[in-house]
């Protein structure tokens, strides 16, 4: 009786949400979740769950997984805004659930904070899960990646559905051995691209094997440690790869898995790897490859993660980069564009950001491609200058403004095209300042 | 030309925190000045150093378990860097390579994993593991007479105590334990602190007073380093110690 009576309450207060004019965002999961933190039991779903974790990659992976079923007729429950805590997942359960808890979809796709996996899955049935990467993040909020990695390890050790993970990655690859006695793993590789390198270029981890130290030896890093390595001693990294991504043409913007062609409107090896993490996943729910290649060459995402815009005639690629590889990430795709270009870097440090800023000296500013001009602003300004600085651009070509619209006037005084990274805080706030250019 | 030799320790493992910073600016700060700076790393697997050899060794901060996996490595180097110490070889040590240089390190279970014990402070895991001091740190310390500010970043669980010469004095932070008054370690030719940021970026006075100390022992001179443009660094400190009240 008591959870009926919760789901209720919800129920009626997302009404009065929404006649209030409210969205509410996570409000109504927090309740609930205050209110009895076993309420994802009382949920009735009929469908498929995937959940889609990593480090970065989350809301582009989960939202081209929803979008491809969409595109295939399905109806898809997902909460594409990124409201990925258990707060927001359970908000969005809310939102769709009638009022003794069913849910009428055919497939619930969510992104989910990578510290969250065994929270919310603990009493939700998951069918699929994929596993991006993990990479060092603000590690005054989240600590080392080994304890994250650890935990996911312990939650995994009794899962027995789908698990989708990249093989690349040497931390990701090793839960694969969490639970010997689950036989639907699933690896993903991408072949080395063109820009791949025999040395590290950008700082990452994994440099040990996880099962018996061993310094890992690698054949080629594609970026940051994300590339073809493999344990000397045990091994391990030798896994039979799902699907495989050849081919990659990221100045057409195109790859092929299992001998099709996918167009994409993205061009970093990055969102190979998440594509062709979302063309495992699809595939395992039989998705025709036809539709598959029709959603991928149309989606994209309009909130600062590679978004392209014109402001003003102006080229302008916005990303959101909230730690060292998501900024690497960009500066890849900016170096591998040769036409001249100015960078606006937009750095804050407020709460949910991380506070401690010192992972922007893990960004390799070393040899930047035709950069004529470098602006920062946010509230460490000042810091992304002494950065660029200290990595030898020339000190007469960087400007810092802590205030953002003057930043953002002085780069648009200027008809070149324009490359913008912000951090998390920060992400909005800068794409609003340029929209008003616009 | 005149050349500072720098040894960095375990480049590829104690690299958590940006640290690797440092270096960069050392290596920009002489450069600048006209100055070469010669960057060999050694890690696990390397031939063994000769830490006399060098006029400054830097170690940063790491994962802890691969943090352990160096200790074993490091700890057979005792010797030779304890006479590169008493010799005055310059070293610059940040948060774990800090601990490591002390007696030991007393884990949460009480298990003591050893250090070089080449100074006689030592660290202690506090209870609860999560419980750090994390967060924006500024110290005051006197530099060849002159006090300066000193700001960075202190994320650390391990309590250290017994220090004879504190690196300096807290204004805002923690220190070397919870609400210390209190920060890291200091001999004319030893900084070992928990400041992250990396510790040079905003401190080019500091920065200034290790290559002053290490090329006036190197050449036997009391050297005038020439000026740098500092305005970026001014204005983040000025910024900075504005909004933190100190
Ligand atoms: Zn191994």
């Amino acid at each position: 009786m008591k959870n009926f009576f919760i789901l209720l309450a919800m129920k009626v207060l997302h009404i009065g949400l929404k006649i209030a004019g409210k969205n509410g965002g996570n409000f109504l999961g927090k309740i609930a979740y205050d209110w009895n933190p076993n309420i994802f039991k009382y949920f009735k779903i009929n469908c498929p769950i995937i959940a889609v974790t990593a480090t970065n990659g989350k809301t582009m992976t989960n939202n081209a997984i929803g979008y491809i079923f969409k595109t295939a007729g399905k109806k898809v429950i997902s909460n594409t805004e990124g409201n990925n805590m258990e707060t927001g997942i359970l908000s969005t359960l809310l939102k769709h659930c009638s009022l003794t808890g069913k849910i009428k979809a055919d497939y619930l796709v969510f992104e989910v904070d990578e510290g969250y996996v065994p929270v919310i899955f603990k009493d939700l049935k998951l069918d699929t899960l994929v596993i991006l990467d993990f990479f060092r993040d603000q590690l005054d909020r989240n600590g080392e990646v080994e304890s994250l990695i650890l935990r996911i390890n312990d939650f995994l050790k009794t899962y027995t559905g789908n698990l989708i993970l990249n093989n690349d990655d040497p931390n990701v690859a090793r839960l694969g051995q969490a639970n010997p006695e689950n036989h639907n793993i699933y690896y993903f590789s991408v072949e080395k691209y063109s820009h791949a390198t025999t040395d590290m270029k950008e700082a990452g981890e994994g440099k040990f094997c996880p099962f018996c130290n061993t310094r890992i030896e690698y054949e080629y890093y594609q970026y940051s440690h994300i590339g073809k390595f493999k344990c000397p001693n045990c091994n391990y990294g030798d896994n039979e790869v799902y699907k495989m991504a050849k081919n990659i043409d990221l100045k057409n913007r195109t790859f092929t898995v299992d001998d099709v062609t996918y167009k994409i409107r993205f061009n970093s090896i990055y969102n190979i790897y998440n594509f062709t993490a979302v063309i495992s996943c699809v595939s395992l729910y039989s998705i025709d490859t036809d539709i598959i290649q029709k959603a991928l060459s149309t989606f994209i995402l309009n909130n600062g993660r590679l978004e392209e815009i014109q402001v003003k005639n102006i080229p302008t690629i916005i990303n959101l980069a909230k730690n060292p590889t998501g900024s690497n990430v960009s500066l890849r795709i900016l170096n591998e564009d040769d036409d001249e270009k100015e960078l606006l870097f937009v750095l804050n440090d407020n709460i949910a950001d991380g506070r401690d800023v010192s992972w922007i000296w893990d960004i390799n500013f070393d040899t930047l491609n035709n950069v004529s001009r470098i602006i920062t602003s946010g509230t460490r300004a000042y810091d992304i200058a002494i950065r660029i600085k200290t990595a030898g651009f020339p000190v007469e070509k960087i400007e810092p403004y802590l205030d953002l619209h003057e930043a953002v006037e002085h780069f648009y005084q200027t008809n070149v095209k324009k490359y913008v990274i912000a951090n998390y805080t920060s992400l909005q706030p800068t794409r609003n300042e340029i929209l008003k250019l616009k | 030309m005149k050349e500072l030799k720098i040894l960095y320790l375990y480049p590829d493992i104690l690299e958590l925190y940006g640290d690797f910073g440092n270096i960069q600016v050392l290596r920009y700060r002489l450069e600048k000045r006209g100055f070469k700076a010669i960057i060999e790393p050694y890690s696990i697997g390397n031939p063994p150093p000769n830490f006399k050899d060098y006029d400054l060794v830097f170690a940063g901060g790491g994962a802890d378990q691969e943090q352990g996996i160096l200790a074993e490595d490091l700890i057979q180097y005792k010797q030779s860097i304890k006479e590169a110490v008493n010799d005055g070889v310059f070293f610059l040590l940040i948060c774990g390579a800090y601990q490591l240089f002390g007696k030991y390190y007393k884990g949460v279970e009480g298990n003591i994993i050893p250090g070089l014990e080449v100074f006689d402070y030592y660290t202690e895991a506090i209870d609860d593991r999560k419980k750090r001091c994390i967060g924006n740190i500024v110290i005051e310390t006197e530099l060849n007479g002159k006090k300066t500010k000193v700001i960075g970043f202190e994320n650390h669980g391990g309590q250290t105590f017994n220090i004879s010469s504190p690196f300096g004095s807290v204004l805002m932070g923690n220190g070397n334990k919870f609400g210390d008054n209190h920060e890291g370690f200091f001999l004319p030719n030893v900084i070992a602190t928990y400041l992250h940021g990396p510790l040079l970026a905003k401190n080019p006075e500091l920065t200034d007073y290790i290559i002053k100390y290490c090329l006036d022992r190197k050449y036997n001179e009391d050297i005038i380093l020439e000026p740098l443009d500092d305005a970026f660094e001014n204005k983040c400190r000025e910024q900075l110690l504005l909004l933190y009240n100190c």
